[in-house]
C-alpha cells in the first residue's frame, strides 16, 4: 500500500516531484565528486612526474659536446614496457632528435605532437603536462620541460611519462561507489518522502473516512479536530449536513402534518357513513378506508426517505422494550377474560439499535402489538446481539400462529389476515418495509409458545 | 354515566355526542384544552374521551395536569398520530386507553364500555411499604404518589414481596410465584427482574441477603402511604 498509488493521486504527485528533484541533485553531486577525485589524483600523479623531469634536467651533463643522462635507479624505468618512461630530445631546426631514453622504452620513443612542442617552446623552463599514447598504445600522462644546458648548442626537451590507467581505474571505482551510495541515499530519501507525504496527508484520509461514515450512517457529523488548513472545510461540511438534515426534517414534518390533518375528516366521514347507512355510505366507507391506507403508506415513505439521509443515532433497546411492554399490557388488559396479556421480555442493558428511536419503537411496537392481538395470555420478547453489527429481536406468542404457506402473504402490504381483530392488519408489512429500509429482515416461524415467532434482524450500534 | 368529550372538530364532536347519547351516556363537550382541564378538575366524570390535537393546551399536557392534580378519571385518548412513540407518550402521561383516527364509532363505544367496567369498584384494600403503595384491584403501584410503570411480571414480583415485606424470600420461592407454569426458569430470571424493580423503585429498596434471597425494606424518612 505504501507505494501503490493510483493515477491522479495527490500523494503520487507530491512524491514524484520530490523524487525527481532528489535524483537530479544527487546525480549532479555524484558527477561533481567523481570529477574532483579524478583531478586530485591526476595532480598528485603529475607532481611525481614533475620530480622525475626535474631529476633528468638537473642530473644531465654535457661531456665533450655529448649529452649524458643521469643514472637513475628507478627499476621501473629499466624494465621494458614497465609503464614508466623518459626521453631526452635535442631540438634542432624545429625537429626533435632523441638523445637518451629510458631502457623501458626499448626501441620506441615518447612522441610529442607539434602543438605540444609549440607549448614547450613558447614557455621554456616551465614544466608542462600532457596526455599522450606510449608504447603498445597505452594512455600515458607526461611531464615535459624545455631547457638549455651549458655547453650544449641545442635546446633540450626532458620528458617523463607514466601509464595513467591505475588512476583512471581508481577514479572509475570511486565514481561507481559514489553513484551507488548516492542512489542508496536517494532511495532512502524517496521512501522518507513517501512516508512524510502519507503522514502529512493523514488528516485528508481521515476526512474521507469520516465522510464515508456519515454516508453509511455510522456518524452524524465529522468529529475532528482537524489541522487549521482543513478545519474550515470540515466545519462547512458539518454545516451542510446539518442544513440537509433540517430540510429533510422539515419536509417530514410537513408530510406528517398533512397526513394527520386528513385523519379527523376521515373519521368524520366514517362515522357519518356508519350512522346514515345505504349505498352512498358504503362507497364513502370503502373510499375512506383506502384513503387511510394511502395516508399511512405515504407517511411511512416520508419517514423512510428521511432515514436514508441520516441515521447515525444509537438507540438503547432496553428502555424501549420496557415502555412498550408496560403500554401494551395496558392496551391488552381486557383480553384473556380481563386477565390481560403477560409480556415477558429480556434484553442486555447495553444493547443499542443503530438508528432512530422512533423507528425502533415502530418496529418493536408493531411486532409486539401483532403478537398481543393474537396471543391468548403470553408474549415473550428477547433482544440480543447477533454477530458483528447485528442484533435480533425475537417475539413469540401463544396464539394460533400462521401456517407456513401463508407467512409470505402476511408480510405483504395491504394483506389483512384477520378481519375480526381490530387494527388494519398492516402491522407486519410495515415492519417488513421498515426493517428493509434499515438493511434488516423479518422472518416468521413456529413459536415454542405455540403461536407465531417473529424474528427481526436489525443493525446494532457497536459498544 | 357522565362522560366528558374533548374534541375540537365540530363535525366529529356532533357525531360523537350523538352516538354517546344514543348509547345512554350524559355527555359534556369541551372544544379546547383550557376548558377541558377546568371541566375535568371540577366535574365528577366517569370517563373522559380526549383528543390530543387541541387548541390552546394540547391533550397530553391536559392529561398530565389532571394526573398531577390527582384527577383519577379514566381517560381514552383519540389521536391522528398513531406512531408507537406517541402511544407510549400518551400512556406515560396517564392515559388508560388509546384509539387512532380514523376509527369506527362502534369501536370507540366498545373501548369506552371496557374502560368503565375496569374502573368500577376501586375500593380494594391497598398494600403499602414506606412510601410504596400497591393497588391490587387496578394493578397499579406508586412511590410517594408518583405512578410506577410496571409490567405484569414486575408487578407480580413486587406484589409478592409486599405481601411478605421485611422477610427474606428465596429465589426458588420467587420464581415459583412469578410464573404459573413450569417454563422459563433460567437461573438468572430473578436477578433480571430484581434489577428492573430496583431501577424503578430505587436501588436500596430491595436488599440482597447473600445465599438466602431478597428482602423488601421500608425506607426511613418516607411518608407512610
Amino acid at each position: 500500500m505504501l507505494l501503490g498509488f493510483r493515477k491522479r493521486s495527490l500523494v503520487r504527485r507530491l512524491v514524484l516531484l520530490a523524487a525527481s528533484w532528489t535524483l537530479i541533485v544527487l546525480l549532479a553531486a555524484g558527477a561533481f565528486l567523481t570529477a574532483q577525485f579524478r583531478d586530485a589524483a591526476i595532480r598528485r600523479f603529475d607532481q611525481s612526474l614533475a620530480v622525475l623531469t626535474d631529476d633528468l634536467y638537473a642530473g644531465s651533463a654535457v661531456e665533450d659536446g655529448v649529452l649524458k643522462a643521469p643514472f637513475l635507479t628507478d627499476i621501473r624505468a629499466t624494465r621494458a614496457y614497465s609503464g614508466r618512461y623518459w626521453t631526452i630530445f635535442a631540438q634542432r631546426n624545429g625537429s626533435l632528435r632523441a638523445v637518451e631514453r629510458s631502457r623501458s622504452l626499448f626501441d620506441s620513443d615518447l612522441m610529442l605532437s607539434t602543438a605540444q612542442v609549440d607549448r614547450l617552446t613558447a614557455d621554456p623552463g616551465k614544466t608542462q603536462f600532457f596526455d599522450m599514447h606510449g608504447p603498445q598504445d597505452k594512455p600515458l600522462r607526461a611531464a615535459a620541460i624545455l631547457a638549455r644546458l651549458p655547453n650544449y648548442p641545442d635546446p633540450v626537451v626532458f620528458i617523463a611519462a607514466e601509464d595513467r590507467s591505475p588512476i583512471d581505474a581508481d577514479a572509475d571505482r570511486f565514481g561507481r561507489i559514489t553513484i551507488f551510495a548516492l542512489l542508496l541515499l536517494g532511495a532512502g530519501l524517496i521512501l522518507a518522502i513517501v512516508v512524510q507525504v502519507r503522514f502529512g496527508l493523514q488528516p485528508i484520509f481521515r476526512l474521507r473516512r469520516e465522510i464515508a461514515d456519515v454516508r453509511r450512517g455510522k456518524a452524524e457529523r465529522l468529529a475532528g479536530p482537524y489541522p487549521v488548513e482543513l478545519e474550515p472545510l470540515a466545519e462547512e461540511l458539518n454545516g451542510l449536513l446539518a442544513h440537509n438534515q433540517e430540510v429533510v426534517e422539515r419536509q417530514r414534518t410537513h408530510v406528517g402534518n398533512l397526513a394527520h390533518a386528513l385523519k379527523t375528516p376521515l373519521s368524520v366521514m366514517l362515522t357519518e357513513a356508519s350512522q346514515q347507512g345505504g349505498s352512498l355510505a358504503e362507497v364513502v366507507e370503502r373510499q375512506a378506508q383506502t384513503m387511510r391506507e394511502q395516508v399511512d403508506h405515504h407517511l411511512r415513505r416520508a419517514r423512510a426517505a428521511a432515514r436514508s439521509q441520516t441515521s447515525g443515532e444509537r438507540t438503547p433497546v432496553e428502555p424501549i422494550l420496557d415502555e412498550l411492554a408496560v403500554t401494551l399490557e395496558r392496551i391488552f388488559q381486557d383480553k384473556n377474560d380481563g386477565r390481560g396479556v403477560e409480556i415477558d421480555w429480556r434484553c442486555p442493558e447495553d444493547l443499542c439499535f443503530q438508528g432512530e428511536r422512533q423507528d425502533f419503537m415502530e418496529l418493536a411496537g408493531n411486532v409486539m402489538e401483532n403478537a398481543g392481538k393474537w396471543s391468548k395470555a403470553r408474549i415473550r420478547a428477547e433482544a440480543k446481539p447477533d454477530g458483528e453489527g447485528k442484533m435480533l429481536l425475537t417475539v413469540d406468542d401463544d396464539g394460533p400462529g400462521i401456517p407456513p404457506e401463508q407467512r409470505a402473504q402476511a408480510l405483504k402490504r395491504g394483506q389483512r389476515m384477520d378481519e375480526h381483530t381490530p387494527g388494519t392488519g398492516l402491522g407486519l408489512s410495515i415492519v417488513d418495509e421498515l426493517a428493509r429500509a434499515y438493511g434488516g429482515s423479518v422472518t416468521l416461524d413456529d413459536s415454542p409458545l405455540g403461536g407465531l415467532r417473529v424474528v427481526l434482524s436489525l443493525p446494532r450500534a457497536e459498544g | 354515566m357522565r362522560i366528558l368529550l374533548v374534541e375540537d372538530d365540530p363535525d366529529l364532536s356532533r357525531q360523537l355526542k350523538l352516538a354517546l347519547a344514543d348509547a345512554g351516556y350524559a355527555v359534556d363537550h369541551a372544544a379546547d384544552g383550557e376548558e377541558a382541564q377546568f371541566l375535568g378538575e371540577t366535574e365528577p366524570y366517569d370517563a373522559v374521551i380526549l383528543d390530543l390535537g387541541l387548541p390552546k393546551v394540547d391533550g397530553v399536557s391536559v392529561l398530565e395536569r389532571w394526573r398531577r392534580g390527582s384527577v383519577a378519571t379514566p381517560v381514552l385518548i383519540l389521536t391522528a398520530r398513531g406512531a408507537w412513540s406517541e402511544k407510549v407518550a400518551g400512556f406515560d402521561a396517564g392515559a388508560d386507553d388509546y384509539l387512532t383516527k380514523p376509527f369506527h364509532t362502534e369501536e370507540l363505544l366498545a373501548r369506552l364500555r371496557a374502560l368503565l367496567r375496569r374502573s368500577a369498584g376501586h375500593a380494594a384494600p391497598s398494600l403499602t411499604c414506606g412510601g410504596l403503595r400497591l393497588d391490587p384491584r387496578a394493578a397499579r403501584a406508586s412511590v410517594n404518589g408518583e405512578p410506577l410503570r410496571l409490567t405484569s411480571l414486575e408487578y407480580r414480583l413486587l406484589h409478592y414481596m409486599m405481601m411478605h415485606q421485611g422477610r427474606v424470600i428465596g429465589r426458588t420461592e420467587l420464581v415459583e410465584h412469578l410464573y404459573d407454569q413450569d417454563f422459563d426458569r433460567d437461573s438468572n430470571t430473578i436477578e433480571v427482574f430484581i434489577g428492573r424493580l430496583r431501577k424503578k423503585l430505587g436501588a436500596d429498596r430491595i436488599e440482597t441477603v447473600r445465599g438466602l434471597g431478597y428482602r423488601l425494606i421500608p425506607l426511613e424518612g418516607e411518608t407512610a402511604g
